[in-house]
């Protein structure tokens, strides 16, 4: 029998700081954490909205340790000793008390800043000479390698590249696997770090980033704005402690909210343009999955980052599925506020989401002051709003390459 | 610098290493280095001396025997 799936503890690296609570009434407020950063150098690079995250892994991780980590993994493994910490279930001394928890982790791109210092030696300075352990920092697969690692956690260790839709599908896998009884417990969430000038100058050629607002750039992530120009990049790591019902009881702990329900789809389509039937059919198997009727979703957490191409996409979508319903639906992206984590982007949203399904409030799309009039629904502008009845809510991840997945939530 | 002085520090400094550990003749496994960090910590050397330590020289066993290998290597690169 399938058992039931509650997050249980929150751990967050964010654009916005640390503390979830303070970080979800910043963003109910509609604080953008967007900045003008410079990339490069100053006669070779650019001036560009990002949301940056301000974390040292100084006097949070031995130094050795650290030596052998890229900045994902470090944001990785401090954001999960939070997480545990939260649940209750961290122990001192570095280990948690079930050994047998499994890491289900999301990540595009892994040590970026260590590949670009890997191919400077090379091609740069002319030398064959880089640093021995560049290949075992480059690996997405790193920031659940290294969770592993320092909390002792011997059930499975697995990372899902999935470029945008990475830590969503890594939370939806790790539900799956806890709800079919492969394992009780689970961190899992999505680290990603490539705020690296090679990185940015790929970013920027792709045409995808949006430039600096007239209003300031910390109004430069506009989803469903008619003003908007693309996403804002930006880099953290979101963990998640998911456990299984019974797990919980052993330890009386209160749930933040339960996860009841996870779709995927490939648009087999484009590497770039997103495409509604994909998107539906990952919310429709989700909304099946979660065993609820379409009318019971209150709210959406839309991948919305903000390109022209991609925002009408989704909302057409979430009006092909939700038909009737859809004018019913609050519909925003948050990403207005934190930009666009990448591979952990999903986890943040997740993590967002819970929040406002254990307040009651729903978070709003900031900076969303010209609505495009393809983006008709109720898309939440400005600043947060009060929801006590807010019950069942939808978190929805659009990746590159065509693969999509949403997560169904429900207030505990 | 001799290397000795410069491969001690280099062990408290980068691989915490507990100072009072550190003697001639403790190997780097003794310290606590695993053979990724010992490959790295070859490469630290290198870089500061502007050396190479051949494959077929690496095997050295304690601190001393890598400080005497690392002096004569930078002995003769000849500058």
């Amino acid at each position: 029998m399938a058992r039931r799936v509650f997050i249980t503890g929150l751990g967050l690296i964010a654009p916005h700081g640390e503390d979830p609570v303070s970080i979800f009434d910043r963003i109910y407020q509609g604080d953008s954490a967007v900045r003008l950063v410079r990339s490069g150098t100053a006669d070779f690079g650019s001036d560009l909205p990002l949301a940056t995250v301000d974390f040292t892994p100084k006097d949070r991780i031995p130094k050795t340790q650290q030596l052998f980590m890229a900045r994902a993994s470090q944001m990785a493994v401090v954001a999960a000793e939070g997480a545990l910490q939260s649940s209750g279930l961290f122990r001192e001394g570095q280990s948690v008390e079930n050994g047998e928890m499994g890491v289900y982790m999301g990540c595009g791109l892994g040590g970026a800043e260590i590949l670009q210092e890997g191919y400077r030696t090379y091609f740069v300075r002319q030398s064959r000479r880089g640093r021995p352990s560049t290949v075992p920092m480059i690996m997405a697969s790193g920031p659940a390698s290294h969770i592993s690692m320092r909390f002792g956690l011997h059930g499975p260790t697995h990372t899902y590249s999935i470029a945008c839709a990475s830590s969503t599908v890594a939370i939806g896998e790790a539900f799956r696997a806890i709800r079919d009884g492969y394992l009780d417990t689970a961190l899992s969430g999505g680290a990603e770090a490539m705020l690296n000038d090679g990185s940015i100058a790929a970013w920027e050629r792709l045409g995808v980033l949006a430039s600096s607002h007239m209003d300031g750039p910390e109004a430069s992530s506009r989803p469903f704005d008619l003003e908007r120009t693309g996403f804002v990049l930006g880099e953290g790591a979101v963990l998640l402690v998911l456990e299984a019902e019974s797990a919980l009881r052993e330890r009386a702990v209160d749930p933040i909210a339960e996860i009841i329900g996870y779709g995927v789809s490939s648009d087999a389509f484009s590497l770039t343009e997103p495409h509604a039937a994909g998107q539906e059919a990952a919310m429709r198997s989700a909304i099946t999955d979660a065993d609820i009727e379409r009318e019971e979703v209150q709210y959406v957490n839309a991948h919305a980052t903000g390109t022209p191409s991609g925002d009408p996409i989704e909302i057409e979508a979430i009006k092909n599925v939700f038909e009737d319903h859809a004018s019913n639906l609050a519909v925003s992206s948050t990403k207005s506020v934190h930009g666009h984590l990448v591979g952990a982007s999903g986890a943040l949203e997740t993590a967002i989401t819970a929040i406002a399904l254990q307040k009651g409030r729903i978070p709003p799309t900031a900076n969303l002051t010209h609505p495009d009039p393809y983006c008709d629904l109720d898309c939440v502008p400005g600043y947060g709003r009060e929801a006590p009845e807010l019950t069942v809510a939808v978190s929805n991840s659009f990746a590159f390459g065509g693969s999509n997945a949403t997560l169904v939530l429900r207030k505990v | 610098m001799s290397a000795y002085s410069y491969l001690a520090e280099v062990l408290v400094d980068k691989y915490d290493v507990d100072k009072d550990k550190i003697r001639p003749e403790a190997t780097l496994t003794d310290l606590g280095l695993d053979s990724l960090m010992v490959v790295e910590f070859l490469f630290d050397v290198e870089d500061e001396f502007n050396i190479e330590v051949p494959d077929d020289r690496a095997e050295f066993e304690t601190l001393n025997e890598a400080a005497t290998l690392i002096d004569e290597l930078i002995e003769a690169k000849g500058d």
